[in-house]
């Protein structure tokens, strides 16, 4: 069964929420999700850049709160 | 010449800085050998990044955690509470701009409610500091983000009986943000973050017998949180900036330690601690101040009618009797405890109370040894002051 963790970058700046996502990312396993909480601007860029890059899979980012939740399907975890 | 605490002849200042285990210390003397920052990618990095993680764990366990990443390491309580109210209303603003206190809460939440909320709405205890969950329920309304609930209170010792105020929270507003203070409590009481259905919890080390310089802050995954110190990935972004690993190295020890004696030890001081209220309370006109039936085990402040708390802490001391003045956060500053006057208490009883907290180490020769000198500091300083025995009489 996938996990699931939210990931809370919130009033953090650029790099801070790709690099708490790549930890994240690090401790779970292919097919594990990650929510990530953020709203810096930059991560509706820097998120997408980040997905293609490690092979995940962005599900979707969506404007909440002042912010962005995104929602991340991990592919394989240091790939 | 410095005197160390543990060479006192009754140390009973344990809140303030305790004095640390054997277990502790090493731990914490280890990681002071460890010079790399645990943020490196070298081969010296690893060893206090396993330090730092190390410690996470345990206080995860002690706290019931699912998660060590929950826990978020601070300079201490006081930091930890900062952040709790100040992050949680950044992050939360759409909840509304109120947050809920009670009128006995900590100087630190109250303080940094005042400053990140747009109203504060405080609701009274009852005279031995006890929090009615109707009064809470009443208290919250559309507005609040923030509900702060103290566990056991930091100076007069009262235990609040967190489920059911929690419900009364969530009653009035299923989604506000609740933070418990259990800067007194951690490592002494159990606590299940998971079970409680709070938001935050706030940890401080001197109640599992760690430096007074360390703590944390336990975070529900999604309570949504800004952090105070920004521009680094520390602690998953919540605190930026390189981690004390000495401190945290004893804070992980220390809360290994209660996770195996933290019932045992807290019976231990509860029963001394209950000695020690006995012996006081027979001095004539001294009152024991919170709750008798609900209290920290090993938490005992006394007011005595006509003596300045902060002149028989010190007459204490002379004589190698450690306590603090009234309150161990606010005794600097000279000031009546708010805690004590929102108890309804006048200020002669306000002024003239004394904070004893025991440890690990406390042992009935010493408590015996302190309602002694306590006793005879009183009468003496009674019989000094003008007016002194008198208006000990009047109460």
């Amino acid at each position: 069964m996938s996990r699931r963790r939210i990931v809370d970058a919130l009033g953090t700046r650029c790099p801070v929420p790709i690099a708490l996502a790549e930890r994240a990312a690090g401790r779970l396993a292919k097919g594990d999700v990650i929510e990530l909480l953020a709203d810096d601007p930059m991560v509706v860029v820097d998120l997408p850049a980040w997905c293609h890059e490690r092979g995940h899979s962005l599900i979707g980012i969506e404007e909440a709160q002042g912010g962005h939740v995104a929602t991340v399907l991990l592919g394989d975890v240091g790939g | 010449m410095a005197i160390h605490a543990d060479a006192a002849r009754a140390y009973l200042d344990h809140a303030s800085g305790p004095i640390l285990e054997p277990r502790v210390r090493t731990a914490m003397a280890g990681a002071l050998a460890l010079d790399a920052s645990p943020d490196g990618l070298h081969e010296a990095a690893r060893e206090p990044a396993l330090v730092l993680e190390g410690a996470r764990t345990e206080l995860a366990g002690l706290l019931g955690a699912d998660d060590p990443d929950e826990v978020i390491f601070t300079s201490g309580s006081t930091e930890a509470r900062n952040l709790a109210v100040k992050g949680l209303m950044a992050g939360n603003a759409a909840l509304g701009g109120t947050v809920v206190v009670a009128t006995t809460e900590h100087p630190a939440l109250r303080s940094a409610a005042r400053t990140a909320a747009e109203r504060v709405v405080e609701v009274g205890v009852s005279q031995q500091g006890v929090l009615d969950p109707d009064e809470i329920r009443n208290a919250v309304d559309a507005d609040t983000a923030i509900v702060v609930l103290h566990h056991g209170h930091e100076e007069i010792g009262t235990l609040q009986d967190l489920p059911p105020l929690v419900a009364a929270a969530r009653a009035a507003r299923s989604d506000v943000r609740i933070v418990i203070d259990a800067g007194a409590t951690a490592g002494v009481l159990p606590l299940d973050v998971r079970g409680l259905d709070v938001d935050a919890v706030v940890v401080g080390g001197p109640s599992m017998g760690a430096p007074a310089w360390t703590g944390a802050l336990w975070l529900r995954p999604g309570a949504r949180m800004h952090p105070l110190i920004e521009g680094g990935t520390q602690e998953l972004g919540k605190r930026a900036g390189a981690q004390s690993v000495p401190g945290i190295a004893a804070l992980g020890a220390a809360a290994a330690l209660r996770r195996a004696d933290g019932a045992e030890r807290a019976a231990r001081m509860d029963a001394l601690g209950g000695r020690l209220i006995e012996s006081l309370v027979a001095i004539p006109h001294v009152r024991l101040n919170g709750s008798a039936r609900a209290r920290v085990p090993g938490h005992v402040q006394v007011s005595a009618a006509g003596v300045s708390g902060d002149t028989l802490a010190a007459s204490l001391g002379a004589r190698g009797v450690c306590v603090a003045p009234g309150s161990s956060c606010t005794g600097a500053a000279g000031r009546a405890s708010q805690a004590l006057q929102a108890l309804g208490l006048d200020e002669a009883w306000t002024r003239s109370a004394i904070l004893m907290t025991l440890g690990t180490q406390t042992t009935a020769e010493q408590i015996e040894l302190a309602a002694t000198a306590v006793a005879e500091e009183v009468e003496r300083l009674r019989a000094m002051a003008p007016g002194g025995a008198m208006a000990a009489r009047g109460r």
